[in-house]
């Protein structure tokens, strides 16, 4: 390693800034824009982790993944003010995911209530469009449904078991590359 | 939701009718319809799989797309 290449490292380090412990930050250091690459790596980091444990994990890996998620929902959603109703859960939940997920209730055109009852089971059928797993999964090249999906799955259940008390269960319905279908199911 | 589906492109192949999971489209006369425009939710999983690119979905919500590499596509745009 020559001499000019350390100086040049060491330069690029090197600022006027005066930094006092006491300083509260106020704005996002480096702007948004400069994080592209960071929020790139990081989803690199995050296919390349998820792609390893499936190879050696198999089919465990989604349990582990859903765990993680479930534990994650619970440990955020206990801030949240608790409910009974699972529309107003929803309306927590959707606070709760902002900028990461956004998602609305949707039913089919004869369905007419969004809440629907079928085969013995009460399900809402939740369409998510802007979700960073789906776009993990796409700067990776990998499937989607897999165990990355499964902390979604998780983080949902959570959250709607923290805030309402009742037992839920999230279900794929369909994927998409601009949305996907899910189905909680009411326990 | 409004779907076009481009009559004249479409080769009639059914894979939007197999894929959408809401039945929206129907083969008639070997072009794919769309028949039940409202049940959409907007995947587009029918845009991807369409060999002949012959779908237009209109009043969409388009998800965000940050996995989109710019540089990549920078450099992209220049060769092709």
């Amino acid at each position: 390693m020559t001499a000019g290449y350390v100086d040049e490292m060491h330069e690029a380090f090197q600022t006027d800034l005066v930094y006092r412990s006491e300083d509260v930050p106020l704005e996002c250091s480096p702007k948004p824009k400069d994080l592209e690459q960071t929020l790139h790596g990081l989803m690199k980091l995050n296919g390349l982790v998820i792609r390893s444990l499936e190879e050696i994990a198999g089919r465990g890996a989604n349990a582990v993944t859903y765990r993680a998620g479930k534990k994650f929902g619970h440990e955020v959603a206990q801030y949240f003010q608790k409910r009974d109703d699972v529309e107003g859960a929803l309306h927590e939940l959707s606070d709760l995911l902002r900028g990461q997920y956004s998602f609305e209730v949707w039913k089919p055109e004869d369905k007419d209530s969004y809440i629907i009852e079928e085969n013995g089971e009460t399900f809402i059928y939740l369409v998510f469009h802007d979700c960073i797993v789906r776009q993990t999964l796409r700067r990776n090249g990998l499937d989607q449904g897999g165990p990355l999906c499964q902390t979604l799955f998780g983080y949902v259940v959570g959250a709607i078991e923290e805030i309402t008390g009742r037992k839920a269960k999230l279900e794929i319905v369909h994927t998409g590359p601009n949305a996907c279908l899910k189905k909680l199911v009411l326990k | 939701m409004e779907i076009h589906v481009d009559k004249d492109a479409c080769v009639g192949c059914g894979l939007c009718v197999k894929d959408c999971p809401m039945h929206v489209y129907e083969l008639q006369n070997n072009v794919s319809v769309a028949v039940r425009p409202n049940n959409c939710m907007g995947c587009l999983s029918c845009h991807e799989i369409c060999p002949a690119q012959a779908l237009e979905h209109r009043g969409i919500y388009a998800a965000k797309r940050h996995y989109i590499d710019i540089h990549v596509c920078e450099m992209l745009k220049k060769v092709i």
